[in-house]
Parts: C-alpha cells; sequence; structure tokens
C-alpha cells in the first residue's frame, strides 16, 4: 500500500478540479489520493512534464465515462451498497433526477401540466415570432454605407428637376446629394403580355451615394442622367432571377416603358431602396428647365457629421432655394422641408404597428409567466406535505428548490419546443396581419427565430421558478407538515393573488390599447367617403409612356367598350385617379366674371363617361356626363359641392364658365363631395372632365365596374384581365381589386394592427380568466373545510357564491385600477394610429375595465358553485 | 453484459482484476492491475463507471473496510463468477479449432 499524501497538495488544481466535479461525494478523496500519490511518484520517475501528460489523459479518458455514470445514476438512481452512509452523486446526477421526478409528477397530472406548457408556449411563440420580425425589419442594418450618415431631404410637396440640379453642384454640409422618384413602368418580353414593374427613375450617383455598389456589372455613371442620354437599367437581384438568372444579361438590351433599354447591372440579393418591391432603377433625364417632378433627395454627410447637428445647415438650403425660385405662400418648400434619418424616413412608418404587437406579445407572455407562477405555486401548495416529509427526511432546502427549479425548465423546455411552432405559424399569421406593405415579401423566418422561442421559454422559466422558490424559502417548510394535518388554511396565498392582481393590469392594459383601436378605425368606417364602394372592381392599368395621347384615348375607349360587355358588369368607366388613393393632380383654375380671384389651384381628375353613375357619387344639381358631351363639342365640367360652395358661394355655378386649360368650360353639374385625397382629409375642391375633351390623357387609369353583386369581383377582375392582354398587349395591368378593398386600406395600418391587437385581447382576457379560475378554486379547495363549518352553522349557499365570486372581483378590480392607471400613460404607444380619440380615451379604459370584471366574475363562479355545494358532514369527516 | 448474460470484454477484465486483487480491490487498484497484464493505459474513469455497472446488475459487491472507510472495496459475487464462466465457456467454444498458426496471423 502507497502512503497517502493529503489530496490536495501536488495535484495541478484543473485536473483535480474536473475530477473532484464528476464523481460522488463518497469517492472523491479515494480517487484523488490514489491519483495524487501516482502522479507523485511518476514525476520522480518521469519527471513533471511526463505526469502532466499522464495526469491529463487519465482525466480526459476518465470524464466521458464519468458523465455518462452520472446521468446513469440520475436516471436509474442507482446507490452502491459501499456509499449508503454518505448517499449524494455529482450536481448533474441530482438533477437527471429532479428532471425524471419532474416528468413523472407532470405526467400523472396532465390538466396542469397541459394548462401550463400551452399558456407558456402561447406566450412564448407570439414573442418569438414578433421579435424576429421586428429583428429582421428594424434592427437589421441596411443595405447601405455607414447609414447614420445618410439623410432623406424632403417636403411634402417634392422636388423638382430645376430644384435638385440647383442644390447639386452647391448644397452645403453634404458630401453628395441624389435625388430619385418612383416610377413605374411597363415591360414587354417576346410572347409574354406586358407587366408592370415597380421602378425608381434616379440622379446618376444614386448608388454612389448610398455606398451601394451592383453584384454584377456596373451602376450609372456621371452624365447619364442627362436628357438625351442612352437608356439603361439596373436591375434588382429578384427581377434578374425573374429574367433567368443569365449572368450574361449584362449588355443586352429589354423593352421597358416601350423603349429598348441595355441592363449595365444587377445589384446584390439583399439589397433594396427606397423598399424591398421595387425590381428596376434607371437613370431620370433631368431638364435643368423642369419645374415639375416628384423627386426626394437623398444625401450623404461627411463622416464625423451627424443628422442631429444639421439644423444650420437646413436653414442654409432653404436660404438658397428661397433665393433661386420664387414660392407662392401655398406651396412654399422652404417653410416645411425636414432632414430625416434615412432610416427613420424609410422605415418609420412600419414603427408603431410593429412596436404596439411587440408590446402586446411581450404583455401576452407576462401574462402567462403569472399564471404558470400562480399554478405552481398552488402545486408547491398542495405538496406542502411531500415537502415537509422529504425536509423531515433530511432534504435540504436547496435540494427542494431544485426540484421546483427542475420542473419549472421542465414546463419550459416542452412549452419552448411548443413554442417554437407556433412562433413558426405566428410569423406567417404576423406578416400577413401587420400593415407591412412592400416589407411582407422581406421578412422571413430563419433557425433564430427557434433559438429565440427557446431562450424565452428558459428564461421564463427560470422568472417563475422564483415564484414558488421565494414562497418556499419563506415559509417554514416543516412546520407545515403539522399544520397540513390539522389546521383549515395553509398560507395566507397573498402571493397566488399578487400574481393575478399583476395579470389583470396587464390585461387590461391591452384592452384598453385594443379599445382604443376599435373605437379609432369606427371612427374611420364611419367617415362618408361620398362613393358607395360596395360592389365597384377596380382594374389599374398603365400605358407605354410613348403611346402618343390619341391612341391612349382610342384604346381606353375600346378597352371600356369590351369590358362593359363582360358579364356581371352593369356599367363601366374609367378615371385618372381614384378617390382614397392620396391626392392627385392639382390645376390652376380661373372663374369667369372674376379676374379678381387669386391665382389657385383644385383637384383635377379625367373620367370616362358614365364614372360617377358607376361609382354612386351624388348628383347634386345639373347632368352628369352624357352622350351630348361630343369631343368636338362645347366642353363640360363636373364640379363638386366643395368646389361650388368655395368659389361660387350662393350663386348657382351651372352653366357658369371656368378656366382649365387655353379656353373657358362651362359647369354642366354638381356632384357630392367624395374623398378625393386621404380618408380623414376633409373635402378637397375638385372638379372633373372627360377624356374625351381634354387635351392630356394620362398613362395610368383606373378602369371601374360596377357589378350585380360583390362576390362576382373575382371572377370578372380576372376576365377583364384577359380582355385587356388579348386587345391591348402593350397595356399593363397593374392591380386588380375592389373599392371596398382600396377604402379598407384608406382606413390604413390602424384597421390591421387592430384586428391582431384585438385577437391578442381577446387571448389575454382568456388566460386572465383562467388565472383567476386557477387561484379562485385553489382558494376555495384550502377553505373547504371552513366553508363547510359555515354552512353547517347556517350559510347559506348564496352567500358563499357571493363571497368566493366577491374575491375573485375583488382581485380583478385591484388589478384593473393598477393596469388602467399603466394604460392611460402606456397608451401614448398607439397615438400615432389613432383617429378621433386621444390616447388616455376614459370610455376605452372603462370598457377594458368592465371586460375584465365580467370575466373574472365568470372564472370565479364555477368554483364559487363548487363551495356552495359542500357537504359540511363530508368535509368535516376528511378532516 | 449483453441481453445473454455474457461480459463485455473490459466488463471481464474488471471482473478478472477484482478476483486477482481479491481483498485490496478498489478502482485504482484494479485499474493497476488491468495495466499490469494488458501493458496498456487504462482510464480510471472507466474502470470506476464499469464498476458501478456491475455492481448495479448483482455481479460484485462494494464495501467500505472498518480500518480505512475511504477506500470502497469490491467482492465478486456468485452471480458474478457465473457470469465468467459462462463468457468464458462461449469463448473456449469459438477458439476451439481456430490455430492462428496455420492462417500466418500469429504473433511469433
Amino acid at each position: 500500500m502507497t502512503p497517502r499524501p493529503h489530496p490536495r497538495r501536488g495535484l495541478p488544481r484543473l485536473p483535480a478540479a474536473l475530477l473532484r466535479g464528476w464523481t460522488p461525494r463518497a469517492e472523491r478523496s479515494e480517487l484523488l489520493a490514489e491519483l495524487t500519490s501516482e502522479y507523485a511518484a511518476r514525476r520522480s520517475r518521469q519527471g513533471r512534464a511526463g505526469a502532466g501528460i499522464w495526469l491529463w489523459r487519465q482525466v480526459l479518458g476518465s470524464l466521458p465515462a464519468l458523465i455518462r455514470r452520472s446521468w446513469w445514476r440520475g436516471w436509474t438512481g442507482f446507490e452502491p451498497q459501499a456509499n449508503r452512509m454518505q448517499p449524494g452523486g455529482t450536481p448533474m446526477e441530482s438533477w437527471i433526477m429532479d428532471m425524471r421526478y419532474a416528468a413523472r409528477r407532470l405526467r400523472t397530472r396532465p390538466t396542469y401540466a397541459l394548462l401550463a406548457i400551452l399558456t407558456l408556449a402561447l406566450g412564448v411563440g407570439g414573442t418569438a415570432a414578433i421579435f424576429s420580425l421586428v429583428r429582421g425589419l428594424l434592427l437589421e442594418p441596411l443595405p447601405y454605407a455607414d447609414e447614420q450618415n445618410l439623410a432623406v431631404f424632403w417636403n411634402q410637396f417634392d422636388w423638382s428637376e430645376a430644384e435638385y440640379l440647383f442644390l447639386k453642384p452647391q448644397v452645403p454640409g453634404f458630401k453628395a446629394f441624389a435625388a430619385w422618384r418612383p416610377a413605374d413602368v411597363t415591360l414587354e418580353l417576346p410572347g409574354a403580355p406586358a407587366r408592370l414593374l415597380h421602378g425608381v427613375a434616379s440622379s446618376a450617383n444614386l448608388f454612389d451615394v448610398l455606398g451601394a455598389p451592383p453584384a454584377m456589372g456596373r451602376a450609372f455613371q456621371a452624365d447619364e442622367d442627362r436628357v438625351g442620354a442612352e437608356n439603361i437599367v439596373v436591375l434588382s437581384h429578384a427581377m434578374w432571377r425573374q429574367l433567368g438568372s443569365d449572368p450574361a444579361i449584362l449588355g443586352r438590351r429589354i423593352k421597358m416603358a416601350g423603349v429598348s433599354s441595355t441592363v449595365v447591372g444587377v445589384m446584390p440579393a439583399g439589397f433594396w431602396f427606397p423598399d424591398p418591391d421595387v425590381q428596376v432603377w434607371f437613370p431620370a433625364a433631368m431638364n435643368p428647365q423642369s419645374r415639375s417632378g416628384q423627386y426626394s433627395l437623398i444625401g450623404r454627410l461627411p463622416p464625423g457629421r451627424s443628422i442631429e447637428t444639421m439644423g444650420g445647415t437646413l436653414s442654409q438650403i432653404t436660404g438658397l432655394l428661397g433665393g433661386q425660385f420664387q414660392y407662392s405662400a401655398q406651396w412654399d418648400k422652404t417653410r416645411n422641408a425636414r432632414l430625416t434619418p434615412v432610416r427613420e424616413y424609410l422605415l418609420g412608418s412600419l414603427r408603431p404597428g410593429l412596436l404596439a404587437t411587440a408590446a402586446a406579445m411581450g404583455l401576452i407572455l407576462l401574462i402567462a409567466c403569472a399564471n404558470v407562477a400562480a399554478l405552481m405555486l398552488g402545486q408547491v401548495d398542495g405538496r406542502a406535505g411531500e415537502l415537509a416529509v422529504r425536509s423531515a427526511l433530511g432534504a435540504s432546502r436547496r435540494r427542494l428548490m431544485q426540484q421546483l427549479v427542475a420542473e419549472a425548465a421542465m414546463v419550459g423546455m416542452l412549452a419552448g419546443v411548443v413554442g417554437a411552432g407556433l412562433a413558426a405559424l405566428g410569423f406567417r399569421v404576423l406578416v400577413a396581419m401587420l400593415p407591412l406593405g412592400a416589407w411582407a415579401s422581406a421578412a422571413h423566418i430563419d433557425w433564430s427565430l427557434f433559438a429565440l422561442a427557446i431562450l424565452i421559454a428558459l428564461a421564463a422559466a427560470v422568472g417563475i421558478a422564483t415564484v414558488p422558490v421565494v414562497s418556499l424559502w419563506r415559509g417554514d417548510v416543516r412546520g407545515r407538515l403539522t399544520r397540513v394535518r390539522s389546521a383549515s388554511t395553509g398560507g395566507s396565498g397573498r402571493m397566488e393573488g399578487g400574481l393575478v392582481v399583476a395579470e389583470v393590469a396587464l390585461a387590461v392594459l391591452m384592452a384598453a390599447g385594443a379599445a382604443l383601436l376599435i373605437r379609432s378605425v369606427t371612427k374611420l368606417y364611419a367617415i362618408d367617403p361620398g362613393i358607395d364602394t360596395h360592389a365597384v372592381a377596380v382594374v389599374d392599368i398603365t400605358m407605354p409612356v410613348l403611346m402618343p395621347m390619341e391612341q391612349r384615348r382610342q384604346t381606353l375607349r375600346e378597352l371600356l367598350e369590351a369590358t362593359r360587355a363582360l358579364p356581371g358588369v352593369r356599367s363601366a368607366s374609367a378615371v385618372q385617379k381614384l378617390p382614397l388613393r392620396g391626392s392627385g393632380d392639382n390645376w390652376g383654375l380661373s372663374i369667369e366674371g372674376h379676374p379678381e380671384l387669386p391665382p389657385s389651384t383644385t383637384a383635377f381628375r379625367v373620367v370616362a363617361p358614365r364614372y360617377f353613375e358607376t361609382m354612386g357619387f351624388r348628383l347634386v344639381a345639373g347632368r352628369t356626363f352624357d352622350a351630348t358631351d361630343r369631343p368636338e363639342g362645347e366642353r363640360g365640367v363636373v364640379i363638386n359641392e366643395a368646389l361650388a360652395r368655395h368659389y361660387f358661394g350662393g350663386e348657382n355655378p351651372i352653366g357658369r364658365r371656368i378656366g382649365t386649360f387655353d379656353s373657358l368650360d362651362r359647369v354642366i353639374g354638381v356632384v357630392g363631395n367624395a374623398s378625393e385625397a386621404k380618408l380623414t382629409d376633409s373635402a378637397m375642391s375638385t372638379r372633373y372632365m372627360l377624356y374625351d375633351q381634354t387635351p392630356y390623357v394620362p398613362s395610368s387609369h383606373s378602369i371601374v365596374l360596377r357589378l350585380d353583386r360583390p362576390g362576382m369581383a373575382p371572377g370578372v377582375l380576372s376576365a377583364a384581365q384577359r380582355t385587356i392582354h388579348r386587345m391591348a398587349p402593350t397595356v399593363a395591368v397593374q392591380e386588380l381589386t375592389t373599392m371596398d378593398r382600396v377604402f379598407a386600406l384608406a382606413v390604413g395600418p390602424a384597421r390591421q394592427v387592430m384586428g391582431l391587437l384585438a385577437v391578442l385581447t381577446a387571448l389575454a382576457m382568456l388566460l386572465g380568466a383562467i388565472g383567476v379560475y386557477g387561484v379562485i378554486s385553489h382558494f376555495v379547495n384550502r377553505r373547504m373545510r371552513d366553508w363547510g363549518i359555515r354552512m353547517a352553522l347556517g350559510l347559506a349557499p348564496r352567500r358563499v357564491i357571493g363571497q368566493v365570486v366577491g374575491r375573485g372581483v375583488a382581485l380583478v378590480a385591484v388589478g384593473a385600477v393598477i393596469g388602467a392607471a399603466g394604460a392611460f400613460v402606456g397608451s401614448r404607444l398607439l397615438s400615432s394610429l389613432l383617429y378621433g380619440v386621444r390616447a388616455g380615451d376614459p370610455l376605452s379604459l372603462a370598457l377594458a375595465t368592465f371586460a375584465l370584471l365580467l370575466a373574472g366574475a365568470v372564472a370565479a363562479y364555477a368554483p364559487a358553485h363548487r363551495a356552495s355545494r359542500v357537504d359540511p358532514a363530508t368535509v368535516l369527516r376528511e378532516q | 453484459m449483453g441481453a445473454d448474460g455474457l461480459l463485455g470484454a473490459f466488463e471481464e477484465q474488471v471482473l478478472l482484476a477484482v478476483i486477482r486483487t481479491a481483498g485490496d480491490a478498489y478502482g485504482m487498484e484494479v485499474r493497476r492491475e488491468i495495466e499490469r497484464t494488458s501493458e496498456r493505459d487504462v482510464a480510471i474513469g472507466a474502470v470506476y463507471a464499469t464498476l458501478d455497472r456491475l455492481e448495479a446488475k448483482g455481479l460484485v459487491t462494494s464495501a467500505r473496510p472498518r480500518g480505512d472507510p475511504s477506500r470502497r472495496i469490491f467482492t465478486i459475487t456468485r452471480g458474478g463468477l457465473s457470469s465468467l464462466a459462462a463468457t468464458r465457456a462461449v469463448r473456449e467454444r469459438l477458439w476451439h479449432g481456430v490455430n492462428l498458426a496455420r492462417l500466418g496471423t500469429e504473433p511469433r
């Protein structure tokens, strides 16, 4: 037998620690002592290095076997004979035992297990889905170099080519400045009908300013944006793939907007500007004389400059503009020009909807956690006897807590797996339900969503476990052993009550948010758009830019005749710009006999015959266009009530003459006001003229078809599309929709966010109700003996119900007050989505509170009913 | 040990080493015994894990001697002996009639 030195002395620290950690307590000293002495012997024989190598080989060779043994012992509960005086293995062993025990407990309590896992999985899945969406859309870097140095310079009227070209060489404070405008174009491929591409026309330096080089080929060169330059185009990666992913596409010509353009470059996958739907970019032909244009400007700041410090620069720029151009008071672009960081400009509109949803999901997760914690607390209370016995038999408090944590971790892991599945489903639902516009196509699921779900679930489980652990820590475990047998009340239930109060507060917070949005959207829907949106189908078409005016007019006439003949179509017409789609053209107006009238403009719409009948305008006076309005005859104008009131006051406008083009045109009728711009805008002065009687015919139109029934829209729309492709192959069909849909879009993002928030609120209320039910059930069960005695002494069952429900309602009421206070503050998050209601709207708060009180009372009724039916004799005998 | 009650190769070696070191058969000594006879390194963790498994199957028992309670001393049981015998019998039946020298692979 070798002499045994002190186990610690002489053995390098790390290998010793590794072995100690994976050896049961009873066997540690033997192992370490033997290794130490053999190590010492080898050291004197082979030197320090040789002995070290031997030791490490022992440790690394032993660890897998020792870890397997720990797992196996934990799993089987094996404890060798020799260790019976000093039981207990490695930490892993006890964790595995506790996990097995937790799994067994959950299996034998399926209702509790399912409720806990599903509740948590709902919260986890929703949160993971929305955070993965938020991460993908709001937190990813933009595909431009140094995005913090990019700022958009804009005003509500947009900039013209002349203004851009004036500013470009001398703009103070910026390194470079580019201009762009949306420019959708038709694409004609041989053997296929024309289609519409989302495009951007820009100055030649756009990609340089963005700092985004193409993946293939080149960007635009310096003078390719002058008038008369060759037509070139850069494709998006997705567009390149649609055209066959051919690397030899560079230099090829494609027919775009009716002219042949050369493909010079392809952008990398993942690049987008200004939104992910754009498929082509091409240089705009910049004319220094042109005062028209709808350009936005984007500028790159020199490194080190920040947008916040650009206030002085902004006034310098507007000063330059004001010195060069004459602006009328109404159109003064120098007054409302803004500099906005590029991220805010491009993604700002996504934020309120996404953040409101994320907040709602976070609240649901919190509610779910509180629910599961309350459930576990109830379990701990129900297990007081078991825990007390285990404690009396020598289980340390740490060990009892570890068991609770293991159970929470088990619930958390299962909820994480289920939640990851829900998250994948929920992600699709969210993308469909949120107002993401072009970004919906950019949102995609990746593995991180699943990792996120598991992480959130485990974090939630840890949070949940602290509740029963704290309760156990504070409680005198062994004392319960005696109380369980004799006393009628175990624990005060204050912690459970607190959890339900928190849950209800969160649910009220959400319900208040949803109520605000619902009220807001109801108000939006209550606005009269001035037209009958029911049963109107819409076909948006775009004609090639190069198509001559007369041919445009002729093509439109033929298309209207053909679509009017389609089965199910009552009448067909067309307009240059539909109501509810934002402001369109404004034209100057003069009135005969009123030379003193200051120069002003009103909205102007070119329409086809029967437009007002098809759209359901109300005729106020005179007549609408009919067959007597011939191209060669006197031009007629239909005006709306707003124009009549504003420019004619009390006079009768019918028969008066107003000027739009070179000559004066006769007012033939007055129609009711329609929402020609946005739904919430006040009525805009608008006049309407016939395609046949105006010298100018725009290239895009909306064909409107009034149908026999709204349900016929899909069939009629596809028939109309086929007809257009057949009769006019160069005309691109841009969109097929209905006026109801246009109206819904005009109601805006609040409608979509409302739908989602309403669903989530229902979920939160359900979870809140489950929480109230669980806690009140537990409260009732704990006091069964109390109820029995009181009823034996003559308490009426009706009063029992009253008392129990009263307790439930009291919990809810406390929570509701807290929640309402929170909602008062928190609802400002929604303020950009609201219309006609204030963020702290008292009616919405009251509605939310009332809904929760009702849910709480209903949830408390079932256990109350049970308490009222208790048979005093049975309960008292049981004790 | 497989489902047929036979021992795995390492289990057999550990059991034999327990018999050879009888009276002083604790983990480290068993390891040394195998190393001495097989002339190769054996990781102590593997020996401990195997001894645990053998004890769980009732082929060895462990106890702590009164004078030195830090050591877990193993003794082979009746079941352990019969498992060894069965394993050896199967092996000998398999070896019967096999002549490695004739196949030219017997190390000289």
